[in-house]
């Protein structure tokens, strides 16, 4: 796979765009500021290719320059599409990062200046004949030894990455779960293929509370988002649904808000890293929209504060803490980092 | 305010009176003093109240038509009584009662509420009159009917009752309870004026401006007037009332879309955005809103359904921000003192674990959409929500992919099993704490349990090679029929050998059985008895021709199923058991032939039928079904 010479070239819209070779699903943030990069803020991509053969690039971005540089000696081969990727939470060094992507397994790679090296495959089946693939994960950022896995067989794993060792196993669902986020050390929720919304403590995995159903029984909630500013609210997506449903845990069942203004299903979510009470959202009707939460609402609803255009279809939406003034999306073959 | 946590037993000695006056003044349907029990400490009681609602049957026994004022505190006292009677438990209140009492059936629904507020106790801290006194701080509750339960207990209550808004504040070491059956925005001048309605004489005060402004004094027109007489009449009609004509609720109401309406004073406040009040959203609620012709749409204030929200109206910002801390700190506090069940007990640990790791940012950065660099345009509202219209593409279509098809590329052999045996035994199952998952857990234990089975069945069967349930089973039903095989030819070298020893002491009487005995009128023909009964020594030949012929075929059982379009024929050899020609007869009716001719013999044992049938109808038997339906009844021991 050749790597096109990009030059990132700024909008009128105030948007940098990187144009990929591939569909592009996967993306992700790395947590070390870009200042003490000397490339700038590293950015991993995840093809979208439906065959075995796909690749994670990394590409770094540079908010002073606006400029994105790829680094064709940054890219490693993913058997299939990554589901999901994502940088160690907390990495202080800035010679080299941690990346993990999940696909069949979760993978650690070691991403250095000049060449990216896999570190461990984390595989949790005993036997080589049963295998889980992954639907997606969670880096805890408190306790950053630790990774959430949601699989298709109904599980979620909790890793410990230190000692590449599971350190817990849960039968979270009864259905395949399809999105885990961590809450604090110790405290994750899970969605699920039967349209549930579940807490886990680890230390009483024999409870787990509910906190959310899909109305509609069985439909399955695809994507869920906890609030790190503010632990009370969560936000999650339905399966063929244009609402964001907003819930607040010590209100169980009952959601606070559903956001119901985009055109289209809804893809993705995410809070804002910085204010308690920002979200955004980004469908199928190639928009991202900023929703700012009011205290009281009026009666039609809530409307976001400011929208964005993209060209296609936006799959994939990330709003990192280490550059909380740029939402990244993905459309097609591109990424956009645009200004908030 | 008076704070409560302190009884002080101040409490005036027309305590009755003052209810009356304030629940009529503000035309609302009933005042309740609760205080704290003088039997049991630490807990708060009904100690008096005065019902100024709807009544449904009047009971006195004067003539003399009494005031308004009269009727109203004659009512309270007759509920009050009524409840006295009831919980002392009278088996027949009825024959005990005075004739003018009150009984059950004479209640409107709000009555009733009132009614069984005396019964209600409330733990200081739990409940809205004990969260209130905990707090010191009133508590103001908007669509009570429709509350949660764990707010407001009485919700359902309130609900038949039509309850909509309860109001409750401490008040001389207690706390004053006041509801009405209409929906009542807050109001903090309200529970002012109730408040100095108790300091001052009643009965005789005309009301002006200066007790009841509260808040802003911008504008004059805020403060209404309420002109009262000592005949208390009771309807304040609403053109008296001066609205508040500022910006935010000037076009809420107008007069005559609510009756009896409560004093309705603006405070001149603006809520600034950036207040971090936790915000709640119902929808439910705002439909309700919506009957009831409120269409103000910016400055709505709902349900305040939270545990012990303080509403406190902010002079500034600042001041407000320490009330917000104070707030969130109550709200960490609080926590453990909600009042949950007992299965919820492991959630609230795992909330306050939540809320004591986190620091929350209370107040964030406010975007601006005004910086002119955003990539992000700012809302138009009334921008058309229509739906796009829906392209060949199905939505979410990659999102669906990554969840649905990318993880089942991996392993084309993945067991389907949810859970495989190793995972299982690491594996927690975390218990649900919700009602009405059990079905679903029983479903998946039921897989779990199949999936066992399967996992047993590969350790059974040698052969298998790959893991999925179908590989399973097709080399477990390969393996099977093998068995049989083998499992016949074992037992056909057996009889022959045992034939063979048979031969030399023949012996007649098993084998003289025919398909006669069993009428089946449908056998027409054929009923051919023993061979053995002929000749014996061309018998033992045959029987020998016979046995060798059974060898030959390598098995004793032989069923030959020929279908010609509709006719079938079906040719039956198995050993000879009592009652089996009348199964077969049987399985061949049930498999839709109508037969029309059989022949049947027994033969050393061995039975030999031929049936000629035709398909009989559209339900047409395969060969192999009537072979397979054939087999078991032969091979049945």
């Amino acid at each position: 796979m050749e790597n096109s010479t990009q030059e990132s070239h700024l909008r009128p819209d105030n948007s940098v765009t990187y144009e990929s070779p591939y569909p592009l699903y996967a993306m992700a943030f790395s947590s070390t500021p870009s200042r003490i990069l000397h490339h700038g803020q590293r950015i991993a991509l995840g093809s979208f290719i439906e065959d075995y053969n796909n690749r994670v690039d990394i590409v770094s971005f540079d908010p002073e320059t606006l400029l994105i540089k790829p680094h064709p000696n940054l890219s490693v081969e993913h058997p299939y599409p990554p589901t999901k990727l994502m940088f160690h939470p907390n990495r202080k060094s800035s010679t080299s990062d941690l990346l993990a992507s999940s696909g069949d397994y979760l993978r650690l790679w070691e991403v250095r200046d000049s060449s990216i090296e896999p570190l461990s495959v984390l595989n949790n089946s005993k036997t080589s004949e049963f295998c889980a693939p992954l639907t997606s994960f969670d880096w805890n950022d408190i306790e950053p030894k630790r990774i959430g896995t949601s699989s298709i067989d109904t599980t979620c794993t909790i890793w410990d990455i230190e000692k590449g060792a599971v350190e817990t196993q849960l039968i979270a669902h009864d259905k395949e779960v399809y999105d885990i986020a961590w809450g604090e050390a110790r405290v994750f929720a899970s969605v699920s293929a039967d349209g549930s919304v579940r807490i886990f403590d680890l230390r009483d995995k024999e409870h787990s509370t509910i906190i959310y159903e899909s109305p509609q029984p069985d439909t399955p909630l695809l994507r869920l988002a906890w609030n790190k500013q503010d632990l009370r609210y969560m936000a999650t997506i339905l399966m063929d649904s244009n609402k964001v449903v907003i819930l607040d845990i010590r209100s169980p069942t009952m959601p606070v808000a559903e956001l119901e203004r985009h055109r289209a299903s809804v893809n993705a979510i995410a809070w804002a890293p910085q204010s308690y009470r920002h979200i955004c959202s980004a469908g199928d009707d190639t928009q991202a929209l900023i929703w700012e939460l009011p205290t009281v609402a009026g009666p039609n609803g809530i409307d976001p504060m400011s929208m964005y255009s993209a060209g296609s279809e936006i799959n994939q939406l990330q709003w990192s803490a280490a550059q909380p003034d740029w939402i990244a999306v993905a459309f097609s073959n591109k990424m956009q980092l645009l200004k908030v | 305010m008076a704070s409560g946590l302190h009884s002080q037993e101040r409490v005036p000695e027309n305590l009755k009176k003052h209810l009356a006056f304030a629940a009529r003044s503000i035309q609302w349907s009933y005042a309740i003093f609760w205080s704290i029990s003088a039997r049991k400490p630490g807990v708060l009681e009904w100690r008096e109240g005065y019902y100024n609602g709807d009544i449904k049957t009047r009971k006195t026994i004067q003539a003399v038509e009494l005031n308004a004022d009269r009727l109203g505190l004659q009512r309270s006292e007759q509920l009050r009584e009524l409840y006295e009677s009831l919980s002392a438990g009278d088996s027949n209140p009825q024959a005990r009662r005075p004739s003018a009492a009150l009984s059950p059936e004479d209640l409107t629904d709000t009555e009733w509420y009132y009614l069984v507020c005396m019964s209600f106790v409330f733990d200081i801290g739990q409940g809205l009159p004990g969260r209130t006194l905990a707090n010191g701080q009133p508590l103001w509750l908007c669509n009570a009917h429709n509350a949660d339960s764990k707010v407001f207990s009485r919700s359902l209550l309130a609900k038949s009752a039509s309850i909509q808004t309860v109001v409750s504040f401490p008040f001389l070491g207690g706390v004053i309870e006041l509801g009405v059956t209409e929906l009542v925005l807050e109001d903090l001048g309200l529970i002012k004026h109730v408040k100095t309605s108790f300091l001052d004489i009643p009965c005789h005060v005309i009301m002006n401006k200066s007790n009841i402004g509260v808040g802003s004094t911008a504008n004059d027109n805020n403060i209404a007037h309420i002109a009262l007489d000592t005949k208390f009449s009771p309807l304040v009609s609403c053109e008296q009332l001066e609205m508040a004509s500022n910006s935010n609720s000037s076009d809420e109401f107008e007069p005559h879309q609510l009756e009896g309406v409560s004093l309705i004073v603006d405070r001149g406040m603006n809520y600034a955005p950036s207040q971090a009040q936790s915000w709640q959203f119902m929808e439910e609620d705002f439909s309700n809103c919506v009957h009831h012709s409120l269409n103000s749409s910016d400055c709505i204030s709902q349900t305040f359904v939270d545990d012990g929200k303080v509403v406190v109206p902010p002079k500034s910002d600042r001041e407000h921000e320490n009330c917000l801390q104070a707030v969130q700190e109550n709200n960490q506090t609080k926590l453990t003192s909600l009042d949950l069940q007992n299965n919820d007990l492991h959630y609230q640990n795992v909330l306050s674990s939540l809320f004591k790791a986190s620091h929350q940012l209370i107040l964030g950065p406010h975007f601006q959409n005004c910086n002119k660099e955003s990539s992000f345009a700012s809302w138009k509202k009334g921008v058309l929500v229509k739906s796009l219209k829906p392209r060949d593409r199905t939505p979410q279509k990659i999102l669906k992919k990554i969840l649905f098809e990318v993880p089942r590329m991996h392993d084309h052999e993945l067991v389907e099993s949810p859970v495989s045996n190793a995972v299982k035994d690491a594996a927690w199952r975390p218990e649900v704490d919700e009602l009405g998952m059990n079905h679903l857990l029983l479903e998946s234990r039921q897989r779990e349990r199949i999936n066992d089975q399967f996992i047993i069945l590969k350790s059974l069967v040698p052969s298998i090679s790959k893991a999925d349930q179908v590989s399973i089973l097709d080399d477990t039903i390969e393996y099977l029929q093998e068995l049989e095989k083998k499992v016949e030819e074992l037992e056909s070298f057996r009889d022959l050998s045992e034939s063979e020893a048979r031969m030399k002491r023949k012996s007649q009487d098993s084998v003289e059985r025919t398909s006669d005995n069993y009428g089946d009128n449908r056998i027409s023909n054929g009923k051919k008895p023993s061979i053995n009964k002929r000749k014996a020594c061309t018998i033992d030949e045959v029987e020998l021709e016979m046995d060798n012929v059974a060898m030959k075929h390598g098995s004793t059982d032989d069923i030959i199923v020929s279908v010609n379009n509709i006719d079938v024929v079906i040719k039956i050899k198995c050993p000879w058991k009592e009652g089996i020609l009348f199964e077969m007869m049987d399985a061949v009716s049930h498999l839709h032939l109508d037969c029309h001719s059989v022949q049947s013999f027994t033969d050393e044992g061995i039975l030999s039928i031929t049936i000629k049938s035709k398909y009989k109808g559209s339900n047409v038997a395969s060969e192999g079904m009537i072979k397979q339906a054939l087999q078991r009844i032969a091979w049945k021991c």
